[in-house]
C-alpha cells in the first residue's frame, strides 16, 4: 500500500511508466478507496500499460480479460471441463460400477451416485477464467479488463455484480469470496457509451495523449540509445502529425516503435529519406502516410527555402 | 469543507452533470484520502469520483475555481508604515467623501469587504433573485458592480488621486505616499478578483435553487419547434442518452433471442468431443434482425423539428445494422450514406444543406414513386418502415396506391406525425387518407413523446 501520492509516482516510474500527477493522484485513491479505475481515451496512450505498471509496481499478479462482442460468462467467469469429467468417469468406470453394485433397484443406485455427485462438481474440473481467477488467487492481484466497450451491454451488467462484491457463486459449489480483493482496471477506447451505472461504480480517469515534454520523456527512458536530437525531433513530428486529421492517430506506443526503428537503423538525424523510410512505422494507413509525407515534406522544404 | 463540497455537487448537478448519492459519498472518502492542503490533487480527487465523462469536464472546471478558490487573493495592509504615517492615512480617508472611504478603507487598510457589504453592492449593481444566466450575464453583472464601488480604471484613478492629495495635505512623505499608492493598487486587483468570484458563484448558487430535473421533464414535454439554442444543446445530450438506453434494450432482446430450440445437429456435432453424451446442448439462435427504413420529410413546415428528426435517425442508423435512410421535400434522397460518413452534427447539417427549403413543394406521393421505383429494396418482409412527416402535401396526389403496396411489403409500417391528431385531415393535410395503411401512428411533438414511440419500436413486434 502506498502512503502518498509522490511514492506511487515513484514505483510507477521504476515500472518504466511516467505517470502524471492525475494519474497517480487516482492510482493512489484506488488503492485506498478499493474501487476501480475506467481508464478512457484514444487507443494507445498506455492504459493497458497503467494496468501492467501498477501491478508491477506493487508487486501484485496481473490478470488480464480482453474483451470482444460476444464475450460471455464461460469465457470470463468459469466453465465446467466437460472433457476432464468424461475422461474421469470412464477410467473410473469400475469403481463407480463397485459403489453401484449393492444397489437393488433404479432409484437407489441413482442414489449411490448422488452421494458422490460432489466429486465431479469439484474445484478439480472448474476451469477458471479470468474473472474468477482474480478473485480466487491466494495472493493479490491486479484484474486487467482490457476495452470493455466492445464486450456487449449485457456483459458490462454481469461486470457490475462482480466488481461491487468481489464474490461470486457457482450453484454446484456455492459462494467465492475474494481473499484479497482485487485492484481493478477497465479500459476504454470510447467506441461506445458505457452504461452509468459502471460508470458510477468506478473512479474516471481520462487518459490522452501525452505533452510533448512527457512523451520526449518516454522515448528517452524507453528508448536509451537514441541520440537526443532525433529523440526530440521524432517526438515533435508525432505532435504535429496527431493534430492532423488522419485516420488513425500515431500511438505513443507507436513513437516508441519509430524510435526503436530509428536505432536499429542507426539513424543520427531525421532527415528527409529516413523519414520517408520509416514512416510506415507510426503511420498504419496508405491515404494517411501521403497525406503526412505531403505536409511534413513540404513544412519542411519551405522551411529550408525559408532560412536559405 | 464536507458542506463545501456537497454545495459544489449540487452547483454541478445544476450545470448538467450527474451525480448519485453513491458518487458524492465516494468524493468525499475520497478527499478524506488525498487531503485538502493540494489543491491540484484535492481537485483530481473530485474529479476522479464526480465526473465520468469528458463532457462534463469543462462544466466541472469552470465550477471548481469558483467553490475552492481562495475567495479571491487577500488583500494587504500597507506594510512600512511607520505608526504616525497610519495615522496620518486614517486621517486623509476620514477627510474624502462618503463613498471613497468605505472604498478606500478597504484598497489602503486592506480591510476585506464582509459578505453583507458585497450583497448590498450586488444589490446596487442590480442583481436580483431571479436572475439566471451564464458567462456573458456574469461578466456585465461584474462590470457593473465594479462601477458601483468605483473599481474600474479611471474612477480608481481618481480616487487614488484624491487620497494622495489629502495625504500630502497631511504631511506624509513621499516614500510613504508611493508605499499607500502601491497598496491601493494590488489590492485593486484582488478585490476585482473576487467581485467576479462572488458574482460567478452566487449566480451557480441561484440556478442551484431552480432544480434540474424539473427542467427536463420540462424540457421533454416542450415542442421541439420552440426550443432556444442551449436547451436544443441539452435536448440533444438528451437524445443520445435515450438511443443508449435503446441499445441496451435492444442487446436485451438479442438476449432472449439467444434461448431458441434444440439445434439437434449442432448438439451432437459439439458433444462429439464428450463421447456423443449430450452434455452441452445447442440451442438454435433465432437472430433478431430488425431492419429499419426511414423516410424523413425536411420541408419548411417540418424544417424545427427536422433537425431532431434526422439526429434519431443518424442513432438509429448507428444502432440497427440494417438501416436506410430518406430524406424528401419535392423528390426523395437516399442519406444513409451521409450518415454513415460524418458525425452526428454535421451529417444532420450536410442534409439540410442538400435538402433546401423552398415554398410549397412538399410532394409525398412524388417522393414515394420514385421510392418505389429507385429504392424498392430498401423495403421486404423484414423492414420496419417508419415515416416521418406532417403529411400536408400541398393537394399533391397522396399515391395511396404506393402507400398501400408498401404497407403489403413491409413487416410494418409507422408514421411519426408532430402535429396533435385533431389537425389531420385539416387544409392541406393528407394525414388521415395515410393512416389506414400504417400499424401506427405516433404523435411526436416532444421528446417524451418521441421517446415513447421508439420504446414502442422494440417492444412490440
Amino acid at each position: 500500500m502506498f502512503s502518498s501520492i509522490a511514492e506511487v509516482t515513484q514505483a510507477l516510474l521504476k515500472q518504466q511508466y511516467i505517470a502524471s500527477d492525475e494519474i497517480a493522484t487516482v492510482v493512489f485513491l484506488a488503492e485506498h478507496m478499493g474501487k476501480p479505475i475506467l481508464a478512457e481515451g484514444p487507443a494507445g496512450v498506455g492504459k493497458t500499460e497503467l494496468a501492467k505498471a501498477w501491478a508491477g509496481a506493487t508487486g501484485r499478479e496481473l490478470i488480464r480479460l480482453q474483451c470482444y462482442e460476444g464475450l460471455d460468462e464461460s469465457k470470463a467467469l468459469y466453465e465446467w471441463e466437460y472433457a476432464k469429467q468424461m475422461l474421469y468417469t470412464q477410467l473410473l468406470r469400475d469403481k463407480l460400477n463397485q459403489v453401484m453394485a449393492e444397489a437393488r433397484s433404479l432409484a437407489e443406485a441413482a442414489d449411490a451416485l448422488a452421494k458422490e455427485e460432489n466429486v465431479f462438481f469439484s474445484r478439480r474440473f472448474l476451469l477458471p477464467r479470468p474473472l474468477l481467477r482474480a478473485i480466487m488467487s491466494e495472493r493479490p492481484v491486479v484484474l486487467l479488463i482490457d476495452e470493455i466497450d466492445r464486450a456487449d451491454a449485457e456483459f458490462e451488467a454481469f461486470l457490475l455484480e462482480i466488481l461491487s462484491d468481489f464474490q461470486v457463486s457457482v450453484p454446484e459449489l456455492g459462494t467465492i469470496k475474494a481473499t484479497h480483493q482485487p485492484m481493478v482496471v477497465l479500459t476504454s477506447n470510447n467506441t461506445r457509451e458505457l452504461s452509468e451505472a459502471l460508470k458510477r461504480r468506478a473512479l474516471y480517469l481520462f487518459v490522452d495523449y501525452p505533452s510533448f515534454e512527457s512523451e520526449l520523456k518516454i522515448v528517452r527512458m524507453r528508448v536509451p540509445n537514441l541520440v537526443p536530437e532525433v529523440a526530440r525531433q521524432c517526438v515533435e513530428i508525432v505532435q504535429k502529425l496527431r493534430e492532423m486529421d488522419l485516420k488513425k492517430s500515431p500511438s505513443v506506443a507507436e513513437t516508441v516503435d519509430w524510435a526503436k526503428a530509428l536505432v536499429a537503423i542507426n539513424a543520427k538525424h531525421l532527415d528527409e529519406k529516413t523519414l520517408n523510410d520509416t514512416l510506415t512505422v507510426i503511420l498504419k494507413h496508405e491515404s494517411d502516410v501521403l497525406r503526412a509525407r505531403r505536409a511534413l515534406m513540404g513544412g519542411r522544404r519551405g522551411m529550408e527555402t525559408g532560412i536559405r | 469543507m464536507d458542506e463545501r463540497v456537497i454545495e459544489f455537487i449540487a452547483a454541478l448537478r445544476s450545470a448538467g452533470v450527474r451525480i448519485s448519492i453513491a458518487e458524492s459519498a465516494d468524493a468525499l472518502r475520497a478527499i478524506q484520502t488525498v487531503g485538502v492542503i493540494d489543491r491540484e490533487r484535492f481537485k483530481t480527487a473530485l474529479k476522479a469520483t464526480l465526473v465520468k465523462e469528458p463532457a462534463d469536464v469543462p462544466a466541472f472546471e469552470r465550477c471548481f475555481p469558483m467553490y475552492f478558490g481562495h475567495e479571491g487573493p487577500p488583500m494587504q495592509a500597507p506594510q512600512g508604515l511607520s505608526p504616525e504615517q497610519q495615522q496620518q492615512l486614517q486621517r486623509a480617508i476620514e477627510q474624502l467623501r462618503q463613498q471613497l472611504q468605505d472604498l478606500m478603507r478597504m484598497l489602503a487598510q486592506g480591510q476585506q469587504p464582509t459578505r453583507e457589504q458585497m450583497q448590498r453592492y450586488a444589490q446596487r449593481a442590480g442583481f436580483s433573485r431571479n436572475m439566471r444566466g451564464g458567462r456573458q450575464l456574469q461578466e456585465w453583472l461584474t462590470e457593473r458592480m465594479l462601477r458601483e464601488m468605483g473599481l474600474t480604471p479611471e474612477q480608481l484613478k481618481e480616487a487614488l488621486e484624491a487620497l494622495m492629495k489629502q495625504l500630502k495635505q497631511q504631511g506624509m512623505s513621499a516614500e510613504g505616499r508611493e508605499e499607500v499608492r502601491q497598496t491601493v493598487q494590488g489590492n485593486a486587483e484582488s478585490l476585482r478578483e473576487q467581485v467576479a468570484r462572488f458574482v460567478g458563484q452566487s449566480l451557480i448558487q441561484q440556478a442551484n435553487e431552480s432544480p434540474r430535473r424539473q427542467r427536463i421533464d420540462d424540457l421533454m414535454n416542450r415542442p421541439l419547434s420552440s426550443l432556444s439554442e442551449s436547451e436544443a444543446d441539452e435536448l440533444r445530450n438528451h437524445v443520445r442518452r435515450l438511443v443508449a438506453r435503446l441499445r441496451s434494450r435492444a442487446a436485451l432482446r438479442m438476449r432472449r433471442g439467444k434461448h431458441g430450440h434444440l439445434d439437434a445437429k449442432g448438439t451432437i456435432r459439439h458433444n462429439l468431443r464428450n463421447m456423443g453424451v449430450p452434455m452441452e446442448l445447442k440451442l438454435k439462435r433465432r437472430r433478431l434482425k430488425p431492419k429499419i427504413t426511414m423516410i424523413v420529410d425536411v420541408s419548411t413546415s417540418m424544417r424545427p423539428v427536422a433537425e431532431f428528426m434526422l439526429r434519431m435517425m443518424y442513432e438509429m442508423q448507428d444502432q440497427v445494422s440494417k438501416a436506410r435512410s430518406f430524406a424528401f421535400i419535392s423528390d426523395i434522397h437516399e442519406v444513409s450514406m451521409v450518415f454513415a460518413e460524418n458525425r452526428p452534427q454535421e451529417a444532420v447539417e450536410i442534409v439540410l444543406q442538400t435538402l433546401p427549403p423552398g415554398h410549397y413543394n412538399t410532394d409525398l406521393g412524388n417522393s414515394l414513386n420514385t421510392f418505389c421505383q429507385s429504392f424498392a429494396d430498401a423495403v421486404d418482409h423484414r423492414t420496419t418502415l417508419i415515416i416521418v412527416g406532417d403529411g400536408r402535401n400541398n393537394f399533391n396526389d397522396p399515391r395511396l396506391d404506393l402507400m398501400q403496396a408498401l404497407k403489403a411489403r413491409a413487416r410494418r409500417v409507422l408514421w411519426f406525425n408532430p402535429e396533435p391528431p385533431y389537425q389531420w385531415g385539416t387544409g392541406d393535410s393528407d394525414m388521415l387518407a395515410y393512416v389506414p395503411f400504417c400499424d401506427a401512428v405516433h404523435q411526436v411533438a416532444t421528446l417524451k413523446q418521441l421517446a415513447d414511440a421508439i420504446d414502442h419500436l422494440f417492444q412490440h413486434r
